[in-house]
């Protein structure tokens, strides 16, 4: 239909007529599917959860190839400076020894508080541990793709950590795969406080892979370069002490945070339950 | 189509590929497919593979598919990259639309035109993504959205290209 009039027919000028026609109610039928997709979430779930069947065993498959490709090399470039690299590790490995031992001391002593002070611990337990597969690639917002669904009992709403930090919770569960919103999307807002201190503190993603931190009462900027964020438990959907981000640079009243679970390089995430069960009703929205 | 003509002489006995009909549609729903690629990134600067695909293959026909054929590919390419629901079956439709308007209007094209064409195209594109980014609360600043736009732009060449040998391919030329 490039042509302005495609002749004298009658029949091709229809045909052109009724193909303009179908592209109106095409972008009409659009634009009331996204105002539904983006006032109402929910009602697009299950249809989502159906296309991440198709999408998350492809990516699965991929990623088996690339890491194995990116193994090697990162094996290969590890050899280069072997010597250097071993005394490294083992003054590491002395320095985390004694801090251990002191973490035991510590942890010991907390039992004995706690049990002192009659507190009720969370039982805190594990509903599925799958592998991030792919990511949204073109978007402002910060998609990944996990290899578990609701088949393995993960529900919308769940917390999703890996064993260095927190990586984001469950927005779309499809029965083998589903889709997390990372800590580092816009919209993903965290409660969190600071480690040295205790000061509560306010986590937003930028969108780009780093974490905007506030602190919750405005004065003087409490941030230093390599602090580290945890999660606070409050609003009851991350549950408390997973460590989120570390402070890489300060800004006026805040400070951007590299997240501790890069979920590039994180090869196993845990989906946790919520820690107050309620709080998935809200969390649910993307 | 003037470039087919410059091109050596045919092949005999060398006709379109089966299916040749379908092979753009095809090949649009395989660009949307890289969405499933396993790269996990922190940053999202890919281009949006889907729409660049579609737009090198209305640049280079009028009628690679029946015009609201975009539609349904466009729900398919939601579905894969999970941008919110008739988010591309708007703006695909629209595309459609607005480029048999200005094949209305242009009394000529050349390369640059197409590229500049393709280049607001997909700046209106990372423009709506950031609008409903910001409806749906992720509200990024407009210049976070500069580097996709850049490596969207500097890539349409490149699909273009491809698009041409696969359109080639598909009708024996």
């Amino acid at each position: 239909m490039a042509t302005a009039r495609p002749g004298w027919s009658r029949r091709a000028q229809y045909g052109l007529f009724f193909s303009f026609l179908a592209l109106i109610a095409g972008i009409i039928v659009g634009a009331i599917l996204l105002a539904l997709s983006i006032l109402a979430p929910a009602r697009f779930e299950s249809v989502r959860g159906a296309a991440l069947d198709i999408t998350g065993p492809v990516a699965g498959g991929l990623r088996e190839v690339t890491a194995t490709v990116e193994g090697v090399f990162t094996g290969a470039g590890n050899y280069w400076d072997a010597a250097g690299q071993n005394g490294q590790l083992r003054r590491e490995r002395d320095e985390m020894r004694r801090q251990i031992l002191q973490a035991r001391a510590i942890v010991q002593e907390n039992r004995e508080l706690k049990a002192v002070l009659q507190l009720r611990e969370h039982q805190r337990d594990t509903i599925a541990v799958g592998r991030l597969v792919g990511s949204s690639l073109s978007s402002p917002r910060r998609f990944a793709i996990l290899s578990v669904g609701s088949s393995d009992g993960v529900r919308i709403g769940m917390p999703v950590r890996s064993p260095n930090g927190l990586v984001g919770r469950v927005i779309d569960a499809g029965t083998i795969a589903s889709r997390v919103l990372l800590v580092s999307d816009r919209a993903n807002i965290v409660p969190a406080r600071l480690l040295r201190g205790g000061i509560p503190v306010i986590s937003q993603g930028r969108g780009d892979g780093t974490i905007d931190v506030r602190p919750l009462e405005v004065g003087r900027n409490p941030f230093r370069r390599g602090d580290i964020i945890i999660t606070s438990g409050t609003g009851g959907l991350y549950p408390p002490l997973v460590p989120i981000a570390r402070i890489v640079k300060l800004d006026d009243d805040g400070a951007v945070a590299m997240p501790l679970a890069d979920p590039a390089d994180t090869s196993f995430a845990i989906v946790e339950p919520p820690y107050e069960p309620a709080a998935t009703a809200e969390a649910s929205s993307p | 189509m003037v470039r087919a003509a410059l091109a050596t002489k045919r092949k005999i006995g060398q006709g379109p590929r089966p299916l040749a009909a379908f092979i753009p549609a095809i090949s649009i729903i395989a660009a949307s497919l890289l969405a499933a690629l396993p790269v996990v990134t922190t940053s999202g600067w890919f281009p949006d593979f889907g729409f660049l695909a579609l737009i090198s293959w209305r640049l280079l026909r009028s009628d690679p598919w029946p015009a609201w054929w975009a539609a349904p590919m466009g729900l398919v390419n939601d579905l894969f990259t999970g941008l919110p629901i008739g988010f591309s079956v708007a703006l695909w439709t629209a595309t459609m639309l607005a480029l048999d308007l200005v094949d209305r209007r242009t009394m000529w094209r050349d390369y640059w035109i197409e590229w500049v064409l393709a280049a607001m195209l997909i700046a209106i594109d990372e423009w709506l993504q950031w609008r409903v980014a910001a409806m749906t609360g992720a509200r990024v600043p407009l210049v976070a959205m500069a580097p996709p736009l850049v490596i969207s732009i500097c890539v349409f060449p490149l699909s273009a290209w491809l698009v041409s040998r696969i359109d080639h391919w598909r009708l024996g030329r």
